[in-house]
Order: structure tokens, then sequence, then C-alpha cells
């Protein structure tokens, strides 16, 4: 059998005193895509970040595999460079740093890790530009400082487009289809698609069925008080628009 | 409380007093002699208790026999020097700059001991006379060489009406225990455009003490930038006077301090006819055992109605230990103004740092980036490319120079 892109078992984690995750276990092969479902509050986004390897939640027991290696002692810019991908909810904005330099600095940074060479300038320009025009973003907003003033659909796209650059092999869409119009989800939804090359694998998290008409996953899963209670086909995510959450316990949020 | 009158002086007083005494200012000398140096009980040094940091005063310095490197290139630019208050010979002025010399201090008299001490001091002034755009930038170097001296010095610049001009100060010298007292004076004709940076990179033993002096007639638009990046002992005032209508000043500096240093920028800016406005905003980056301090008071005199001010001051703090002082004053005699202050000061955020790391960047170059983001906003109006290349470059050593 291959070694499965992503692994978790009987993930445990905890922010402060209170428990969110209760025993994860998820796997996805290579090429998979997987959906996370699940209401308000359920533990979904939690989920995202300590794959991702935000410091406030504490990990109290189980295990987190990225093709085959454990990322939990690692660093949330050496998970990024093993080839981990967070794509935020809410991308932050920070100002005073231009979107271009940034990239650069994340690309370079990503490939010095993995002991390759710095793109010149030329080559990177290029990786953008083509980049870039698949999801029509254009010179004017990479000038821009960092998602500063961008409108909710221009900070997804550049969410994806740093996807493309970054060619990671396991990409987490962290609620990618919020404050998204449906012009610009089919954007960002065939950005993510031009990205299925079947060896990439992707965990979308979302709790519409509405982002997986665009992005059909291989597999569902249902998210409730913090592990995965149900998994099923693309049909289950139809079965829970039709039929909420009610089934699977815990009050509405 | 008893009365404090006269002080007990310290040796930094008795050498302050006596050089005064042999320049002939014997009334500044007399001033200190029964006040002494300002401590914290004198409200505009109340962070900065110049009795306490300034434990002794070397002689006064000597023409200069040996130099330093230069502190800062800047490619292009016009350089004039000043060295241990000596002016030096230049090369050949650009077209619209006549450069020459005046005698003694160039500060209008106001009750404050550096400026007392350096109008005592100064033997003579640099003046520089722009009679219309200067292209390059003109740069004047202050230094102080050699063994370690009490320096004053002086620069008088006038800017004709339509004039514009880049004019860049740098403060740089030997390693030693100088004390610095930099007087700058300048005028703006109508409607004339200045930037003006004033950029400490003197050694860590120094103590640096700078006064500007600002006029701003008609529609005169001027940018300050301060940089405090070198001495252990620090401290610009800043008085740019709006006495022209539509006059407009962007009144900015920048403490950067690490373990040990402190550093002081205190602005006091008049507005003093109707229709003026400033925008004084202020940074300061505080780490290890250090504290940084601003001071900014905006004064509209009864007349100057429809004043737009407003002052902020942020402050980045990198460690525990660090302080970061803010002290917004207003004084108003108008009552039609929009006059405002704030402040704000933290550590760098968590959830941005987070965001960068999770595209790959390492914590080090993450910090970095947000560092940069941060003082942005103070280096980006500098256009000429080469002058704001250094500039970056003077920040980056700085961040990199744990």
């Amino acid at each position: 059998m291959t070694t499965p892109v992503l692994e978790i078992r009987n993930l445990h984690a905890r922010i402060e005193e209170r428990e969110i995750l209760k025993g994860v276990n998820l796997i996805i092969p290579p090429g998979e895509v997987h959906a996370i479902m699940g209401r308000n509050g359920s533990g979904k986004s939690t989920l995202s970040y300590v794959l991702a390897g935000k410091e406030d939640y504490e990990v109290t027991e189980g295990e987190i595999l990225l093709n085959g290696e454990n990322i939990l002692e690692m660093e949330p810019d050496e998970r990024a460079a093993a080839g981990l991908f967070l794509a935020f909810q809410y991308p932050i904005e920070i100002p005073g740093v231009a979107t271009m330099t940034f990239l650069k600095a994340a690309i370079n940074a990503q490939r010095k890790a993995r002991g390759e060479g710095e793109l010149t300038t030329p080559e990177f320009m290029r990786l953008v530009k083509e980049a870039g025009s698949q999801l029509n973003i254009d010179n004017d907003m990479l000038k821009r400082p960092l998602n500063v003033g961008f409108s909710g659909g221009e900070k997804k796209r550049a969410e994806i487009m740093q996807m493309a650059l970054l060619k990671p092999s396991l990409a987490v869409l962290d609620e990618t289809d919020s404050g998204l119009d449906i012009d610009a989800l089919q954007v960002v939804s065939k950005g993510v698609n031009a990205l299925r090359d079947g060896q990439r694998s992707m965990l979308v998290i979302t709790h519409y069925q509405r982002l997986l008409n665009h992005i059909v996953p291989d597999v569902v899963h249902v998210f409730a008080d913090g592990r995965i209670v149900e998994s099923g086909d693309k049909e289950l995510a139809l079965k829970l628009e039709a039929e909420g959450y009610a089934n699977y316990g815990g009050e509405a949020a | 409380m008893r009365p404090n009158f006269p002080v007990r002086l310290g040796a930094a007083e008795q050498a302050l007093i006596d050089q005064l005494k042999s320049a002939g200012a014997d009334q500044a000398a007399e001033r200190i002699s029964v006040a002494g140096l300002p401590t914290r009980r004198v409200e505009s040094y109340h962070y900065t208790d110049l009795k306490m940091l300034l434990r002794a005063i070397p002689a006064l310095g000597q023409p200069a026999n040996e130099a330093s490197a230069p502190a800062l290139r800047v490619p292009g630019a016009f350089n004039l020097m000043i060295a241990n208050g000596v002016i030096q010979n230049a090369s050949t002025a650009p077209a619209g700059v006549i450069v020459g010399k005046a005698q003694g201090g160039v500060l209008t008299t106001r009750d404050d001991v550096l400026v007392h001490v350096n109008n005592g001091l100064a033997k003579e002034a640099l003046t520089l006379t722009l009679e219309n755009s200067v292209d390059p930038v003109i740069q004047v170097e202050r230094r102080i060489e050699g063994e370690a001296a009490h320096v004053a010095d002086a620069l008088k610049v006038f800017v004709a009406d339509g004039a514009s001009a880049v004019i860049l100060e740098t403060f740089s010298g030997s390693d030693a225990a100088h004390v610095g007292n930099h007087a700058t004076y300048m005028a703006l004709g109508k409607n004339a455009v200045v930037t003006h940076i004033t950029l400490d990179l003197s050694a860590r033993g120094v103590s640096h003490f700078a006064t500007n002096e600002y006029h701003l007639g008609d529609g005169a638009k001027l940018r300050t930038l301060i940089i405090h990046a070198g001495a252990g002992l620090s401290r610009t005032h800043l008085f740019p006077h709006m006495g022209g209508a539509e006059a407009h000043a962007d009144v900015t500096g920048l403490n950067l301090v690490s373990e040990g240093q402190h550093a002081d920028i205190t602005m006091e800016t008049s507005h003093a006819v109707p229709h003026t406005s400033s925008q004084p905003l202020f940074k300061s980056i505080a780490r290890g055992r250090s504290k940084a301090v601003v001071q900014g008071k905006l004064v509209v005199a009864r007349d100057a109605q429809k004043t737009d001010a407003k002052f902020m001051h942020q402050g980045l703090m990198l460690s525990d230990e660090a302080e970061i002082l803010s002290k917004p004053e207003l004084e108003i005699y108008a009552d039609d103004v929009v006059c405002g202050h704030g402040s704000t000061c933290g550590m760098l955020d968590e959830d941005s740092l987070f965001y960068l790391l999770s595209r790959g960047i390492p914590k080090a170059e993450a910090e970095t980036m947000l560092v940069r983001g941060f003082i942005a906003e103070l280096l980006d109006p500098v256009e000429d490319e080469a002058l704001n290349e250094a500039l970056q470059g003077v920040v980056d050593g700085w961040l990199l120079g744990q």
C-alpha cells in the first residue's frame, strides 16, 4: 500500500483547558480530495490550525503523519516546507509588506529548506505571472501590501495563488467558500481544481455543500463534537444539505 | 517640600559651567550653576533625567586630525562635513546651492539647557542657501573624532520660495564617550518643499543631542525623519513653526533601541497662523532592557483657526524588559480646529507571525519582515532610491545586530 499523504491517528487537542479535538482519525491517500463538513463550533477549523501548527493549541494525544513523517514536533514553517499548506478562512492583513516581497520570501524559504537553490527574479516573476493570470490577479494587486484592502474574493484568490506557487503535497482549505459570491466561488474552485493532479491531496473544510458542487470530493466526512462521526462518498454531502446536522447530536449553533 | 536651590552640582555640570564660561557664555553658565541639569521634576525632561544620565562632560573638542569611515554612503549625494565643530572644505556645490559660514549659534533662544549650551559653544555655523530645486541629496556629515570630546556644531539652511531639496544629516565618529550637541535651523520660503532626515549612527558610548528648528512660510511642505540608531543616550528636539497659511509638516521619527540604550524624541509644533496642518508620526522599537521616549506637543495659537494636526506614536516591544514611553500634549487656544493624538504599544502580532510561518518563512525572517512592515510607513515616503536603500540598510543592520 502506498503511504498516505495525510494520516491522523487518535488526535486529541485542547486550547487552554477546553478539549476540542477528541480522537480524530483520518487517512487521505495521494491524489484524493476529502471534505470535512460539520456545524460551527464542531472543531473543524481547530483541526486545520492544529495541522498547520498554531501555538495556541496543545496536542495531548495522537499523531499526525505527513507523507509518513510525524510533523507534531515541527514548527509551522518546517511543516510548510514538508509540503503542508493551509488556505486561511480569514487571511491576515499585513501592512507594510508587499505581496510580491512576501511571495518571494515564502517560495525561496521553502526551496532553501528543501536544499534547492533560490529562484532568480525573472524566474520568479514568470511563475507569479502565470499563477496570477489564471486567478485574475494583476500586477497592481501584487504590489499592494499583503491582503490589505483586498476584498473577500481577492483574499481567497490570493490564497489559492500562494498554493499554486508553493505546490504543497497536502492543501487544507479552511472554509474557502466563506465570503465569496457565485462568480468568485467559480474562479477560486477553478484554481483549486487546476491543482488536482492525481498526486496532490486536499482536505476541504466547509459547512455548506455548495462548494462541493465545484470542488468534487472523493470522500466526505462528517465532523461533530471533535471527531469524525461518519464518512461516505459525495452523496453524503447532499444528504447533509437536505437533513442538516441534527442527526449527529449536540445543539444547533 | 524643601526648596532645591542651590542644587548640588555634579562633575558634568561643573565641566559645563567651566566650558560655557571659557566661551564667554556667562548667562548660560550662571543658569546651570543655579538650576543644574534638568531632572525628572522638570516636565520636559521627565523621562530623560539628564542629571542622572549625563555623568561626565569630556573636554571641548579640538580640530580633528584623523577620520573614521563615513557612516553612510549615499550614491550621488553632495557631501559636506563638520568635524569636531570645524567646517571642512567641500567640493563644488551643485547648481543652486550656496555654501557658506556664519558666526555662532543658530537656534532661537528658548528655555532649554541643550539649546543654551549649543548657542553658547557653537563657534561657527555651516550655512546653506538653496536658490531653486536641488536634485542631488545634500548630505551633511557631522563627525566627532579622536579622544572623547564635547562638541557643539550648527547648520543653518535657507530654502528659497518654490525651491525643493532633500537634506540628510548623519552623526557619527570615533568610538569614544563623546557628547555631541547639534543644532539645525531651517527656514522654508513660500511653497518650498523639503525632506530633512537626521540619522544618528554614533558609537554606543556617545551621548547625542540635537535640536532642529523649522520655520515654514506660506504653502511650504516639510517632511522630517529623525532616526536614532546609534548613541547610548540620544535626544532630538523638534521645533516646527507653522508660520504661513497652507504650510504642512509631516514630522516623523524612529527610535531604535537595544540593551542599555535610551532614545528620546521631543517635539513641539506651533501652529501660529490659520490654515496650517501637521501630521506627526513617530515609531519606537525597543528590545533588551532599553527605553524609548516620544513626547509630542501641539500648540495652536488663538488666531490659528482651521488647524489640522494629529500626533501619533506607535511602539513595538521586542522584549519584556523594554520600556516605551509616550507623552502627547495639546495646547489649543483657537476654537475651530481638528487636533488629536493617539498612541499604541504592543508586541509583534501573533496571528501575522503565524501566517508568515505557515508559508514556510522561518521565524527570524518572518519577524524581520513584520518589523520592516511596521517601519515602512516612515521609509516609503523617502523617494530618492539610493537614499531609501541606504536607510533600509541601516534599519536592516539594526534588526540583524542583536
